[in-house]
């Protein structure tokens, strides 16, 4: 996630995408390094296993990773065209946690990811808000502020919304890869395992639409 | 008389890079306890290669030298050692003397080796027998060419050998100081009657000899 | 009785030679001031540079992990810390948003709690000038100058973090200890441990650097404690460092530094060996015909021997004590004399332990490189004085034993110095490689020479004199041109470390990095920092496949180091950079017949390197969910490095313009102006993080500076007593080279003719040996830097033009300076002397 300057940053993963056939429901999983995958194989990734999870349980979806390292609320939202030229049926949205290890002010981060919810409500794509909660050393204060972000918009755009993405993983030496940040295989699956029940809710509302 | 130093079928080959050439051809001779033996022969004949062969200074290609009943042919370089201190004695025309050491040290040297105790004696009684006294303490470049020989000749002296080989001893002498050399030589020949073997170019100096060899193209015979 | 030795002998030979033994002296004292020299500063300087090291890891051992310690490791320090083994201390550090008493303003700062002791190594520095741990205590911190002006406060105001309200007690100007990631987002602020609690920041949901800072009692015990601890920590989620090898990029090139310290230091024993060979090869060979009289009277070969070897050992035994003499009398002066040129922690000691290890080494060179020339003596016979070339040794089985025995003994003192077996072992076997290569050189060329028709007669005549049969010039030319080429080989590796590591931090480095900049936000960030700053798009892509072969992410990602498999920014532009240049490729991009250009990628080398690509491969990129193919069309290298951005893929603007993208700008600001710039961009562009490097910058700057003097004064006394070695060694073997001259003259040639000659003869040598050293240098420090160093490589032409030159003009006056009397005496003088 916090990994800057330059151009060193690492990540991994790869996705296919195109034109939309035979009634295939796409999901895009925007987001940061939590997203992509950081250091595990992309098979590992939380997309991925969704993904896998999906088309197990007989529905036509495909999961397409679009997560970038080391990005911010402000990268993502500059980018919101350019997933959008994706053609999602849904978007699993999870981002924010690099502006708050950066120290950014939450009001931004908020406005931020307001204006990303706008468009995707514009461009009629159903939203899963995947919140994040701060590392508590940021201080009080600040992790109150950035961790009441997440429901207040949730509310404000009725979006699907799963409270803490990281829940059940976070803080967990044994889930987490040695910078004790960044999930591991292991980590994932739980995540995957989490996520689940917000998808489907809004798999089903695509396909009820 | 015994016969003091014999060869047998004596060669020499030298091969420079891809060529060989034959200095000596099945050389034999013999030379008797308290001869004076003239080896001539013209410049390049191979007479200073027979006088290293003979001396043990250098190795034949073929053929034996037997030097006072030793077969020396393949006697190492360190068993000839003795040999070359003990039983001979060298006179180079170039001299040859030890830069570094001054007159009475180089006639010392070869005595020092085998550590005769007497050596400074002895070599004083050769300087002054050669009358250079005077000159014990000059080192070889403060020397004449004459006075050199002659320290030259007391070194091959001190270690009384049984045979002295001389090779062209007056080459680079005139002949004022050739003719002292030879003197000199003759007069130990008598004195003495050591044995010497001279290798010269010059008739007048083979006269002196009781018998002269003639060596042409590397072929030996007997001149008189 | 026979007398073993004859002394007067001895003493006669040793006053006869004295000039030529004065050279060989000179060569013996020189070789092992130099080796003395040499060793005692690069002692000191590995103190001074693992110093530093420690300062900036904070200990000897350093354990670091994102939990608290496991109860194994916790046991483990506790019994060192018991037993007096060791000294620890712990620290925590983390981001915290420090808030102004009133609320009014908020700064996400870089927070270290550390225990007392706090900094075992290193220091610091308090701008009250105050020691460190009188200031810091319950409820008192410090904090770096960022905090106070981003925040408008002073020192005395109160700063709320976590739970706690803190007073401000100064300002930190400097600590030399430094994360071991270089980049921090936050100002510093350095907190008591005893107020970690009270804090309330580190508990379960925090993001904690937890290190456990240890100082060992006995240094010598550093990495053996340090294996002892990996075994007892959780693998994955602990790490064991020493300072050593504590994962920094400084880590690199301290031990580049320490590498090219020990090859100075080999490559002065060489060159001490090659001076003492050479110089000692003249005396001897001058003495041949000598030795062969002396054997024409019955002394053996073993008479000879004792004698000479006796002989040299007098020689050597007054050349070092000359040497010690000579080192202790510079011993007081020379720090003094070099101080403007050395870092203030580096003194030329000369302890005793230096002058009897000069003393051990230096006999033991002495009797290495004198053993080929000595041997010859054993086998010089008596009808050498009939003819002048020298005859062929006879190699016994004693020979072969000696060879293998003194090369045991020079592996061992490779080994030693360079501090490791098999960097010693490939060492030698370049040495001797580069050896035989010359040789192999020579011959051919002096070979193709000789076949050749000379038309004027002064050629034909220099060439003669340099071929004739049993001529030394083959040997002339490899004893020169090998000191020659290890002088260049550290000239060469100098500069590439310099250009590498020192040059790369110029005084307009960049002093603070800016992320995230929006591309709605380029015209208004530009304006407010003001002046020209190059905006950097980055755009985030993965590398899918190399010409069709997929990327094996499951492999790449176990590569300890970067890898092919990881999120990479791109960027487009159409021009190359100031620091960059081309090493592939024509141009940057290929343009079609419209002068459009192409869709296609240039590569940083590094990369290139990585995945091994090359001109023509075909990438497949997935940018964001579009999916492109591209051709490699150039390949680029930089010349700058560290601190400087770098783009591993650019790609032309046109194909780029419009994927999501942010900026990247590096800005020099001074480092005083840098918090009220962030505190500006900040306020305009809340999003945009700034990370001010100046601090590191300067840092490294310091570090990189007394590197650099270090560095510069090593090479430079290595090359002077190199060139010193050189010298004698030219002149012990002019000798032999003047007697040629003294037949031309007696045929009747005028000085001119002799002197033309002379001319022709040592140009030749000179370019020869010159040629022959840059030949070999080039390959010996490409290798160094490639293999060894991991760096890149700078041929340094220039340089090699300069040593062609100046060999030259050295051969030839040297040699041209022997002529002279030649040129004046009268010939029979020399003929006397001849005879």
């Amino acid at each position: 996630m916090l990994t800057c300057i330059g151009c060193s940053q690492e990540e991994e993963k790869e996705l296919m995408v195109e034109s939309n056939n035979d009634g295939e429901i796409i999901i895009v999983a925007v987001g940061d390094s939590l997203t992509a995958g950081y250091g595990v194989a992309e098979e590992e990734s939380y997309p991925a296993l969704l993904g896998k999870k999906l088309k197990s349980e007989g529905y036509n979806c495909r999961v397409v990773n679009s997560g970038v390292s080391a990005e911010t609320s402000s990268g993502l939202l500059s980018r919101v065209g350019w997933v959008l030229g994706l053609n999602p049926d849904i978007v699993i949205l999870e981002t924010g946690a690099n502006d708050g290890l950066r120290g950014i002010d939450p009001e931004m981060v908020e406005k931020n990811i307001r204006d990303i919810l706008f468009r995707l409500k514009e461009a009629e794509v159903i939203t899963v808000l995947a919140g994040m909660k701060m590392v508590w050393n940021l201080g009080p204060v600040y992790v109150k502020r950035f961790n009441g972000i997440y429901p207040r918009l949730a509310d404000e755009f009725d979006v699907i919304f799963l409270p803490f993405f990281l829940k059940d993983v976070a803080m967990k030496s044994e889930l987490a890869l040695s910078d004790g940040l960044h999930p591991n295989g292991d980590g994932y699956k739980i995540i995957a395992d989490n996520i689940y029940p917000y998808v489907l809710k809004a798999v089903i509302k695509k396909e009820n639409l | 008389m015994e016969t003091l130093l014999e060869t047998r079928d004596l060669s020499k080959l030298y091969s420079i890079g891809e060529r060989k050439i034959q200095v000596l051809q099945s050389v034999s001779l013999t030379v008797q306890e308290g001869e004076f033996v003239v080896i001539s022969g013209s410049s390049g004949s191979g007479k200073t290669t027979l006088l290293s062969l003979l001396s043990g200074l250098d190795r034949p290609s073929s053929g034996r030298i037997i030097l006072d009943g030793q077969d020396i042919t393949d006697l190492t370089e360190d068993q000839l050692a003795p040999v070359r201190n003990q039983l001979t004695g060298f006179v180079f025309q170039a001299f040859h003397l030890i830069p570094s050491l001054n007159s009475l040290e180089n006639i010392m040297f070869p005595a020092e080796l085998q550590g005769d105790q007497k050596a400074k004696e002895k070599a004083e009684q050769l300087l002054e027998r050669v009358g250079l006294s005077q000159r014990s303490n000059n080192f070889p470049e403060q020397l004449s060419g004459g006075e050199k020989q002659r320290v030259a000749i007391c070194r091959a002296l001190i270690n009384e050998p049984k045979i002295i080989f001389a090779d062209e001893p007056t080459g680079n002498l005139d002949s004022e100081n050739s003719d002292g050399i030879i003197e000199l030589l003759r007069g130990i020949h008598q004195a003495q009657n050591a044995t010497i073997v001279m290798a010269t170019h010059n008739k007048a100096i083979a006269e002196n000899a009781d018998r002269i060899f003639h060596l042409h193209d590397g072929r030996l015979s007997v001149e008189r | 009785m026979k007398r073993v030795i004859n002394g007067r002998f001895l003493l006669r030979e040793l006053l006869y030679s004295k000039k030529q033994a004065a050279i060989y002296i000179l060569c013996v004292s020189l070789s092992l001031v130099s080796l003395i020299a040499v060793n005692s500063f690069k002692r000191d300087i590995d103190r001074s540079i693992s110093g530093d090291a420690r300062a900036l890891h904070g200990g000897d051992i350093i354990l670091h992990s994102h939990y608290d310690l496991s109860q194994g490791l916790q046991r483990a320090v506790v019994g060192l810390t018991e037993g007096k083994k060791a000294t620890a201390v712990r620290t925590r550090a983390f981001y915290s948003v420090a808030r102004k008493s009133d609320e009014s303003g908020s700064l996400l700062c870089n927070i270290k709690v550390v225990e007392n002791g706090y900094p075992l190594y290193g220091r610091v520095d308090l701008a009250s000038g105050r020691e460190f741990s009188q200031v810091v205590g319950a409820g008192k911190i410090v904090v770096g100058q960022g905090v106070l002006d981003r925040l408008g406060i002073v020192v005395g105001d109160q700063l709320l973090i976590g739970k706690s309200l803190f007073e401000i007690a100064d300002v930190i100007l400097y600590e030399s200890a430094k994360p071991v990631r270089f980049f921090n987002i936050g100002p510093p602020v350095l907190v008591s441990y005893k107020d970690l609690a009270g804090m309330d920041l580190v508990k379960q949901g925090s993001r904690v650097a937890y290190e456990t800072l240890l100082k060992m009692a006995d240094a010598t015990t550093v990495d053996t404690v340090a294996a002892r601890l990996r075994e007892r920590g959780l693998v994955g989620q602990e790490r064991v460092e020493t300072f050593r090898d504590a994962g920094s990029g400084i880590k690199h090139f301290f031990d580049n530094l320490l590498f090219f310290l020990s090859l100075i230091s080999v490559c002065t024993l060489l060159l001490a060996g090659i001076g003492i060979e050479s110089s000692l090869s003249a005396i001897l060979r001058l003495k041949e015909k000598n030795f062969a009289i002396i054997r024409s009277f019955g002394a053996t070969g073993a008479y000879l021997l004792r004698h000479y070897l006796l002989f040299v050992l007098i020689l050597s035994a007054v050349g070092t004590a000359l040497g010690i003499a000579v080192g202790l009398l510079v011993k007081g002066y020379l720090s003094v004399l070099l101080s403007d040129f050395l870092p203030p922690d580096i003194v030329f000691r000369a302890s005793a332990a230096d002058l009897s290890e000069g003393v051990v080494v230096g006999l033991m060179v002495v009797l290495f490189f004198t053993f080929l020339p000595l041997w010859r003596i054993n086998n010089i016979k008596p009808a050498v004085i009939f003819r002048s070339e020298s005859s062929r040794a006879k190699k016994s089985f004693t020979y072969y034993l000696c060879i293998v025995l003194g090369f045991s003994g020079l592996c061992v003192l490779l080994i030693r110095y360079l501090g490791e077996v098999s960097t010693g072992f490939y060492f030698l076997g370049g040495i001797l490689l580069l050896l035989l290569l010359v040789t192999l050189m020579t011959r051919l060329i002096l070979y193709f020479l000789s076949k050749i028709k000379w038309r004027r007669p002064g050629a034909r005549l220099a060439m003669r004199s340099l071929l004739r049969p049993g001529n030394v010039t083959q040997s002339i030319v490899v004893t020169l041109a090998i000191p020659l080429a290890l002088l260049l080989i550290i000239y060469l590796v100098e500069n590439n470390l310099r250009g590498t590591y020192i040059d790369s931090f110029p005084a307009d480095a960049p002093t603070l990095f800016c992320l995230d900049i929006q591309k709605n936000q380029q015209e208004a960030f530009l304006g407010l920092v003001g002046g020209k700053v190059t905006l950097h798009p980055v755009i985030r892509a993965r590398l899918i496949s190399i010409n069709g072969k997929v990327v094996n992410r499951g492999r790449e990602l176990k590569k300890r180091r970067d890898n092919l498999a990881r999120e990479f920014n791109l960027t487009y532009r159409d021009a190359l950079l100031e620091d960059e240049i081309l090493v592939a490729g024509k141009r940057l991009f290929r343009k079609d017949e419209k002068g459009e250009p192409i869709i296609q990628v240039s590569l940083l080398d590094t990369v290139a390197e990585m995945g091994d690509m090359k001109l023509g491969d075909i990438l497949q990129f997935n940018i964001q969910g579009v999916e492109m193919e591209v051709e490699v069309t150039s390949i680029r290298s930089r010349t700058r490095s560290m601190l400087y951005p770098f783009f591993y893929f650019i790609f032309p603007e046109k194909y780029l313009r419009e994927a999501p993208q942010t900026y990247f700008a590096a800005l020099h600001v001074e480092s005083e102006e840098i918090p009220f710039l962030e505190n500006r961009i900040v306020q305009g562009f809340p999003n945009i993080s700034t990370i001010n490097i100046a601090e590191t910058a300067k840092e490294m700057g310091r570090m990189m500076q007394k590197l650099s003097k270090i560095v510069n004064f090593f090479a430079a006394f290595s090359i002077l007593a190199g060139g010193l070695i050189i010298v004698s060694s030219i002149l012990a073997t002019r000798f032999e080279r003047i007697k040629e001259a003294v037949y031309y003259k007696i045929l009747g040639a005028d000085s001119r003719f002799v002197l033309h000659i002379f001319f022709l003869e040592n140009l030749l040598l000179g370019l020869l040996s010159s040629v022959f050293a840059i030949v070999m240098a080039q390959a010996a420090a490409w290798s160094l830097c490639h293999f060894f160093l991991g760096i890149s490589y700078a041929p340094g032409w220039g340089a090699c033009l300069g040593l062609v030159g100046l060999t030259i003009i050295f051969v030839v006056i040297l040699g041209l300076l022997g002529s002279i009397p030649i040129i004046r005496k009268k010939p029979a003088q020399f003929l006397r002397q001849l005879n």
